[in-house]
This record gives C-alpha cells, structure tokens and sequence, in this order.
C-alpha cells in the first residue's frame, strides 16, 4: 500500500447501557447494566461507569456482579432495540464514507481515504460523525483515527468515554513502540504472559525479537506481533453490506425560511447526490427518491416517491409536500435514494413497435 | 418387400428424416419412418403432420417393390451402431420387418403404409428455381430472431418474402428482428408466407451444398425439393408484422466499430451481466464506446472500445444476448450501430454494403 490510508474506528461507549439510559434517564447515575438475570445463571453484557466503579465488568456473572454491587440494576437484553440504533449510526456512516466494514452492532471501521468532505480531514469527520450520533441519536461514541484498522482500533479506546485520539502518520512509531503487547488484537492474557516470560512487554521489545524465535513459539500469528509491533497492518477495510440507500444532508447554521429559499438549496444538494451515486454506480437500484426536513423545533419529516428517476423535478415536489405539513422554519435539508438490492424490474426490455401490438 | 443397401447410403437420408420424426408422438404411427421401394429407388418419409420430409436413395438392383413403416428411432440407431462399410439387408416378413448385417439379425414391429398419413397439399401458386446456399444464408442469418412459443404464434416462425423478384426472409421475436434480402433475383410472382418454426430449421439442415433447389410457395404450404429429398413445410396461418415500419428511420447516430474486438469486449462483459436480464450499458462519446455490466452480487465489468463516433454523447441499455447474437451472424470487419436515443430502437449491419438489417430494442436501465 503506497499511499497512506485515513481509517476510523468507531467505538459506541456501553452500548446497550447507553441505550437504555437515553430511553431512561433515571439510570444514568446509578449503577447500571445490562445483562440475564442472576436467576438464570446470567452474566452482564454492559455496563455503565458508575457500576464499573464497583469493579463489575462485562462478561461477569450477574450474581457476582450483586454481590459487588448490591444496588445494581439489571436490564434485560433487548438486541431488536440495539439493532435498530445500529441502523441509523451506520446510516449516518453513510453519509460520509462508503467504505464501511461493521464489526458488531456498535462497532466498524470506516474508509475515508478517498473523502474529501472537511478538506480530507480524517480527524474532522470523526468529529463530525461523533457530533452527528449524540445529537441524533442522543448516544456517545468514541473514535479512533489512523492509517490502519490496528492503529484506529487502539487509539479509539484511548480517550474512551465520548472522546477520539489520532496517531498521525509521524506519531506512528512512537505511538506502537510504547504500547504494550497486550494491546495486539489477537494476545490475550496467555500469549501475553508467555510473551513477558520471553522478555517482550512493550511493543518496541518485539521489534527487537529474532523472527524465528518468535515464529517457532507462535507460528503464523508470529508475522502479525511482528507487523503490529511496527504499527504495520495492510488488511483493507471490508466493505460486504449491499447499500439500502444513499443520502446528503446538510445543517444550515441559519434556519431557512420555509418556502422558496429551500428550494434554492436543491441543485446543489442534488448535484453531490448524483455524484455519490455515480460514483457507486447505483442508478440502476434506484427505487425511490426522498426528502428529509428537519424544522426548527427538530421535527423530522420524511417524504418519499416510488419509481423515479430521482430528478430536480422529482425532489422539488417532495419538498413542496414535505415543506407544507409544518410552517416552521428549516433546520436540515436531506435528499436520498432508497436502493433495491437486486436490480428487478430496472432491466425492462423494451418492445418492437408493430402495428400488432398498436390496437 | 426386400432390399440391400450399404449402411452409409442409408444413414444420410434416414437421419434427415428422422430428424422430422418427434420423439413424443400422439399417433404411434407418426414416431414410424415410411420406406418405400420403387425398382431401385428407396424412399424414406417421416413427419410430424407438419413438416414432412422424404429422402431418396439407390439400392442394389434384385430388390422386391413395397412399402412399410418401422419405428424410426431404433433403425436409426441400429444402423448407426453398425460397423463401418456393413451391408444391410432388409425384408418384411408376416408382419415383421427383419434388419440382417453380418450377423446380426434385428426383428422390428410395422405398421402398414396405408396408415401413413401424408401433409395435405394444396395447389402450388408459386415456382422457383435458387441455389441451396442462398436459402440457407438466409436462413442463417435470420432465424436465431424467430419466437418460441410465443402467443403471437405467427412470430414462430419466418417470413419468406418474393417481392419484385427479390427473395428476402425476416423473422421477429418482438424485441428485435432480423431481415436478410438474396442478392440473386429470381423470377416468379409476389408471395408473402410464414414458415413455422421447425420447418425453417429442418429445411436449413438439408441445406449444404450449391447446387439448385426448387421452391414450390402454394397457399397452405412450401415445399422445397431435388434429386435427393422433398421437404414439405405447412405454412402459419396468420398476419407477419409489418417490418418495414420496425426499421428505424430517425437514427442519427451513427457508430462504426471492429466487429471481432466489439463481439469480444460483449462476450467479456456478458459474464458479469445480470444471468436474468442480460442487460449492458452502452455508453458513446467521441470515438469511444463504454460497455459496462453489473450483477446482483455487485460484480461489475467494464470495457472501453474504440470506435468512430461523433455524435453528442448517449446511454442506452441492451440484452447483450441479443447484440451477440447479431455480431455472430454478420461478417465483414466493420459493422454500423444506428441510434437515436435510448428508448427507440438500434439497427445493426454490416458497415460495408451487406445483404442484411438487425433492428434491437434497447432496455430501459
């Protein structure tokens, strides 16, 4: 890989925790966490800071957890629920980047080397994305950005809670010499023990192991300690989703008056859609075209329309209906496409004109 | 009846006639071959009520005249099976047809000749006397456009066209058309009739060679014969479109391009298309033509042709099936792509003066 990649990992603070304490607020300063239940031998799958306090950990049993914590309050899973809120975090992913690869509900590295939003600003989309999340869906993420998913992981957990950390291209080596083996995605609490019995506890200690010494220990994963020693790591950010749906949308940081001067935001807003589809190559799954109004109050509308070929006049009708059901001013405009994942009936091949077929 | 025929002699003719035979037949009779031995002369006939066809060879002098019919299929394959060079001696016996070749001895069921129905035929309107290979060009360069099964039952089939002393055929499917006009004139009266589907294809199997052939056009039926065989094909009952309107006449756009590198860069970029639509995109600007596929699996193939081209730039979608099977039939280096826009449809030829017109409706992307 000649040129220098842009990866950031996005990492949602106490997910489920974090979900439940939007849908209620009153849990936020107790001790909280989400989990099975003692009774049935469960163990918690989040939980918040205050509960950490007490030294109860994810992957802990719920029953020990209450004898840490006797005030804890346990919620059951609700994976429908988090899935859900993984929707819309992935389509605000969307709205900057195609190349996303999800790790699990709450977590995925995403591509930006090819952006040029924020002037190709990698550190700036992250705060952009991260912005977007709270305010929309009123939960924290952390992120991590770098020149590689090994890098981005890491430094994604550096200022967790609700914080992100960049190793530039120059931090680099001071950044990985310093970490400590255990940090390596894949060295757990054994291969970390071992590798300290060997003498090796940081990074740097690594770079100086005989790769045969190493590999006669650890095999293949020899190679990977080795590279991630060196902050080195080529695998590409894997992109296997089909995309539903492409949008743009943009915040006016003066609302605009309801009526024609939205109108006047159309052309542009539809040129960097045409783009993005073009780019995608996506024509072809347009399904349908819509609109997203956002009015002062922060209402949200939606306005969609089947088979079109998602055109000026296409959106400009969805405005007006969309405009018309409230008459407030307009925070946020959105133009998108909703893409089928097949192309069906797009392929229809067209008839002969014969005079058979003209009566 | 009895007669002795060497098996090479026999095979030509009784598998062109068999050919016609239909493996599930109705009647028993109809899955028979009918053999008929006049002196010398051995005619085979088999049909499917629709198209029949009778082959003619000699036999060795010493025979005994007759008729019969023997289940086509198994003497095909006896036959086939038989040694090169054998001699086969056939006999009919009480009821039993016997096959003898060295020593094997073949006894096979009949059904008496008398039973044999034969295609009604009505008077011929319509006289003509042409080289084989110019109805066989035409046929070949025409037929992959004819329908199957369609509703439209006169579109299964081909239409043979005598207009002026100019023989021309044209076959449809209804979402392209093929049309190829004999360089040769010929001279007979105006006749327009539609071959059915099986006839045009049987017909072009006999087809190899450049001696002449007659064709006999009657009202309900064509017959095609010479020396060797009688080909009799009843005619679809029914209203050919109007093709001439289907050319298209307001096609500005004019591409010239290599007829082998287009039919390549096609083939290549068939293989990522959608294996149900077959759709391609067709992208022109200036001298430059830009194919690209893409599947439900998101796969994508592209590739840059050039071309001369100078029109304003334009995209149109087409069944890459259906331009394939266009670039197969013609030759020449260079062919022309006529357009207009992309909803109305292309017309492909040879880019020198050829004998043939390809119309291709484009599919909406």
């Amino acid at each position: 890989m000649s040129t220098l990649r842009k990866i950031i990992h996005i990492d949602a603070d106490c997910f489920y925790a974090a979900i439940e304490m939007r849908d209620d607020p009153s849990l936020i300063d107790r001790p909280f966490a989400v989990g099975g239940s003692a009774e049935g031998r469960g163990v918690l799958t989040t939980c918040n800071y205050p509960a950490r306090e007490f030294g109860v950990h994810s992957a802990m049993p719920t029953s020990q957890a209450y004898r840490l914590c006797p005030d804890l309050v346990v919620a059951p899973v609700n994976i429908p629920k988090y899935r859900e809120v993984s929707v819309q975090m992935h389509e605000i992913f969307e709205q900057f980047t195609d190349v996303i690869e999800p790790l699990s509900l709450d977590e995925a590295y995403l591509d930006v080397s090819d952006s040029t939003l924020f002037d190709g600003s990698a550190s700036r989309i992250a705060e952009a994305i991260r912005e977007q999340i709270k305010t929309e869906i009123n939960i924290t993420v952390s992120a991590g950005v770098s020149i590689n998913k090994f890098l981005a992981k890491v430094a994604s957990d550096w200022n967790k809670p609700d914080g992100q950390k960049v190793v530039t291209p120059d931090e680099v080596d001071a950044f990985t010499a310093a970490l400590e083996v255990r940090a390596i995605p894949g060295v757990g609490p054994v291969t970390a023990e071992k590798l300290k019995r060997m003498g090796f506890q940081k990074c740097t200690d690594l770079r100086n192991a005989e790769a045969r010494v190493l590999k006669r220990r650890f095999g293949s994963f020899a190679q990977t300690l080795i590279e991630r020693a060196h902050g080195r790591d080529n695998r590409p950010v894997n992109t296997s989703r089909i995309r539903k749906s492409l949008s743009v949308e943009h915040t006016y940081t003066q609302d605009l008056k309801n009526g024609q001067p939205c109108f006047d935001k159309l052309p542009g807003l539809l040129d960097e859609l045409r783009g993005r589809i073009d780019k995608g190559k996506l024509a072809p799954r347009i399904q349908k075209a819509y609109v997203k109004i956002k009015f002062s109050d922060f209402s949200t509308t939606t306005v969609e329309r089947v088979g079109t070929a998602a055109t000026l006049t296409d959106y400009q009708e969805l405005l007006a209906d969309g405009l018309a059901r409230r008459d407030l001013p307009v925070r946020l405009l959105g133009l998108g496409v909703r893409l089928s994942p097949d192309f069906p009936e797009h392929f229809e091949q067209l008839p002969l004109r014969m005079e058979h077929d003209d009566y | 009846m009895k007669f002795s025929i060497s098996r090479e002699a026999l095979i030509k003719p009784l598998n062109l006639v068999a050919g016609v035979v239909e493996r599930r037949q109705t009647l028993p009779i109809l899955s028979n071959v009918l053999l008929n031995l006049e002196g010398t002369q051995l005619s085979l006939t088999g049909t499917d009520l629709e198209v029949e066809l009778i082959g003619r060879v000699e036999v060795e002098a010493g025979g005994v005249d007759g008729d019969i019919t023997v289940p086509a299929r198994k003497l095909v394959d006896i036959c086939k099976s038989l040694p090169d060079s054998s001699q086969i001696e056939f006999s009919v016996d009480s009821g039993k047809a016997m096959v003898k070749a060295g020593r094997g001895r073949f006894t096979l069921s009949t059904l008496p000749a008398t039973e044999f129905p034969s295609v009604d035929e009505s008077a011929g309107d319509q006289t003509l006397e042409v080289a084989q290979s110019v109805v066989k060009r035409l046929i070949d360069r025409t037929a992959f456009a004819m329908a199957q099964q369609d509703v439209r039952y006169y579109l299964n089939g081909m239409l043979l066209e005598l207009k002026a002393g100019r023989l021309r055929m044209v076959a449809t499917d209804g979402h392209r058309l093929a049309l190829c006009t004999a360089n040769e004139a010929v001279s007979t009266g105006d006749a327009a009739i539609i071959i059915p589907r099986k006839g045009v294809l049987e017909l072009s199997r006999l087809l190899d060679t450049d001696e002449s052939i007659r064709l006999v056009i009657g009202s309900n039926h064509i017959r095609a014969a010479n020396q060797q065989f009688t080909f009799t094909s009843k005619l679809v009952d029914g209203k050919f479109p109007e093709y001439e309107r289907v050319l298209p006449k307001s096609a500005d756009k004019t591409v010239i391009g290599q007829r082998l590198e287009l039919r390549q860069a096609f083939t290549r970029t068939a293989i990522l298309s959608n294996e149900k639509y077959r759709g391609v995109r067709l992208k022109l600007s200036a001298d430059t033509l830009d194919i690209t596929a893409n599947n439900p699996e998101q796969e994508q193939a592209e590739e840059v042709v050039a071309v001369e081209y100078q029109g304003e730039e334009l995209e149109v979608g087409f069944n890459v099936s259906y331009l394939l099977d266009v670039l197969s039939v013609l030759d020449g280096d260079q062919i022309r792509l006529s357009l207009s826009d992309s909803a109305s449809s292309a017309l492909l030829e040879e880019a020198d003066e050829g004998d043939s017109l390809y119309v291709v409706m484009p599919m909406r992307l």
